[in-house]
């Protein structure tokens, strides 16, 4: 039975974030953010999150390893910054140590005596919003296919990678679902690649998440897209079925126009593998 | 066959534990007081500091047994000093605010096991046996509830929500008592050893008659690991208080 593989520090899985950067994503939203500020801004948090689920007080455990694949213009590569930016893929552990900056917020808290206190809170930074040029996402899939063959090579007896695309238009270096086939088709022992699209379109149709079909889907790119996706694991569409989404037989990991808060659970269902080591 | 006296020398109990992975430390704790108060805990792996934390618990638990909320926060006011919060990396900060989370089973045995109070939060096992039957589980009475999230202790007040809506005296505890038992014993355990005992005995075979020809922490290691080997076992840190 697929993905039910432990995931330890002997055996992490991976996630791997593949990211439009394209000119188009500098479009405002309703919220009245670029597509790409709230972008960046999940993403950071979505990191953050993973950090802390590894963080003990003797370090940080490879739980997890990470990548963030970044396409805009004519250029695809590593999304990270800094020392990071040589590669594509890092064990968590490195991600911790090499932020772009840490910020200082502020958060309310239960003070644990039923009054509420104010906590200045260290808050890391990774990516900053980026738009410019065209969308060559059959280049950035490619790109994820290479990556995604050879960290399966190294790592054949770990959960599967996970891998959350994040897009708000066209293809313009042709057409990327052939390259989705192909990583669809990269697996370890433990089952098949995990993508998961999320389409970002401030211009056409209501929200659709977690479709069945295309049916529903009004547009050309919104209909490949979701044929890109992978149906949702059991475990997964537990997760999406208990954070309140219909979920049916066949529901494929592809939300098309989400809102903020769908946005946001579509990056938390997807990092949610099936078993956290050690509870 | 009268039931054996607690206090005579074969009650007195038997603690084992194994760590998931010989190199990694045990995040699970146990301790017993001299008045017959016995406690375990089983820290969360994921978490920033779970061992401290199961510690903190046994250690108070076996010196007040009155869980309280008053008792949870001073609990969790003693956690807190172990740290300066500020002075963290960013990373530990944001795990230390997210918490650590633990079980914690007590049992206060009054009057030779004439009456025995269980409590429990989380999902460590107290078994009850008459010979090699099973006469009562608490909290957990079968395996398959060993796959839902257990809700833990947690040093962050916010994960302890699932409390406020508790009657503690009545919904955490468990009274037994060993008064018509030919051959009582008292049994209590982490989690994946609960989850195994249930198995077994959801098979019809005898698992309290295995744990009960376990009389060294050797023998109780190589158990652990052939089950484990075996896929009866889930990896994680394994401990057993046994009454027998």
């Amino acid at each position: 039975m697929a993905y039910q593989a432990e995931i330890s520090r002997e055996n992490p899985t991976c996630i791997l974030f593949v990211i439009d950067q394209s000119g188009s994503m500098d479009e405002i939203t309703e919220a009245g953010r670029s597509k790409a500020a709230f972008v960046a801004d999940v993403l950071n948090k979505t990191l953050y999150t993973l950090i802390t689920t590894c963080s003990k007080s003797d370090g940080v455990r490879n739980y997890f390893d990470v990548g963030v694949i970044a396409y805009a213009g004519s250029q695809v590569g590593s999304g990270f910054g800094g020392a990071l930016s040589g590669d594509i893929v890092h064990p968590i552990h490195a991600i911790s140590e090499n932020t772009l900056r840490v910020e200082e917020r502020k958060k309310k808290v239960d003070d644990g005596a039923g009054g509420i206190v104010e906590l200045k809170t260290k808050f890391p930074i990774w990516f900053d919003p980026k738009s410019q040029g065209g969308t060559p996402m059959r280049a950035a899939l490619r790109k994820t296919m290479e990556t995604m063959f050879g960290w399966c090579e190294q790592h054949p007896g770990s959960y599967p990678p996970t891998i959350l695309h994040v897009t708000d238009g066209q293809s313009t270096d042709g057409t990327p679902e052939e390259m989705a086939d192909g990583l669809r088709q990269i697996s370890t022992k433990d089952g098949a690649a995990l993508l998961f699209n999320l389409h970002v379109n401030t211009a056409a149709g209501q929200e659709i998440v977690f479709p069945t079909s295309e049916s529903d889907l009004n547009d050309d790119y919104s209909r490949m897209l979701f044929r890109m996706s992978s149906p949702l694991p059991e475990h997964l569409a537990k997760f999406a079925g208990d954070k309140g989404y219909t979920i049916a037989d066949g529901s494929r990991g592809f939300i098309f126009n989400g809102d903020p808060q769908c946005v946001v659970d579509f990056f938390e269902i997807g990092t949610r593998p099936r078993v956290v080591a050690d509870r | 066959m009268r039931p054996r006296d607690l206090h005579s020398k074969s009650r007195l109990p038997l603690a084992f534990s194994v760590p998931k992975r010989e190199d990694q430390h045990n995040e699970d704790s146990f301790r017993r007081s001299a008045k017959g108060v016995y406690a375990l805990s089983d820290g969360a792996s994921v978490s920033f500091d779970s061992a401290s934390w199961a510690r903190i618990l046994v250690r108070r638990y076996t010196r007040d047994p009155e869980f309280t909320r008053e008792w949870l926060s001073a609990a969790i006011a003693e956690f807190r000093q172990l740290y300066d919060r500020d002075s963290l990396p960013w990373m530990q900060q944001a795990s230390f605010d997210k918490g650590s989370f633990a079980s914690l089973l007590g049992v206060r045995m009054a009057d030779g096991g004439r009456a025995i109070q269980v409590l429990s939060v989380g999902d460590s096992l107290a078994v009850l046996c008459d010979g090699d039957r099973i006469k009562a589980t608490f909290p957990i009475s079968s395996a398959a509830e060993f796959t839902q999230s257990p809700q833990l202790i947690c040093t962050n007040p916010t994960h302890n929500a699932f409390l406020d809506k508790m009657d503690f005296a009545y919904d955490l505890v468990a009274d037994w008592s060993f008064r018509g038992l030919q051959q009582p014993a008292l049994l209590c355990m982490t989690d994946a050893l609960g989850h195994w005992l249930l198995s077994q005995r959801d098979r019809d075979s005898s698992p309290i008659s295995v744990l009960r020809r376990l009389r060294t922490p050797g023998a109780f290691a190589r158990f652990v690991r052939e089950e484990r080997a075996a896929g009866r076992m889930k990896r994680d840190d394994t401990t057993l208080i046994a009454l027998w």
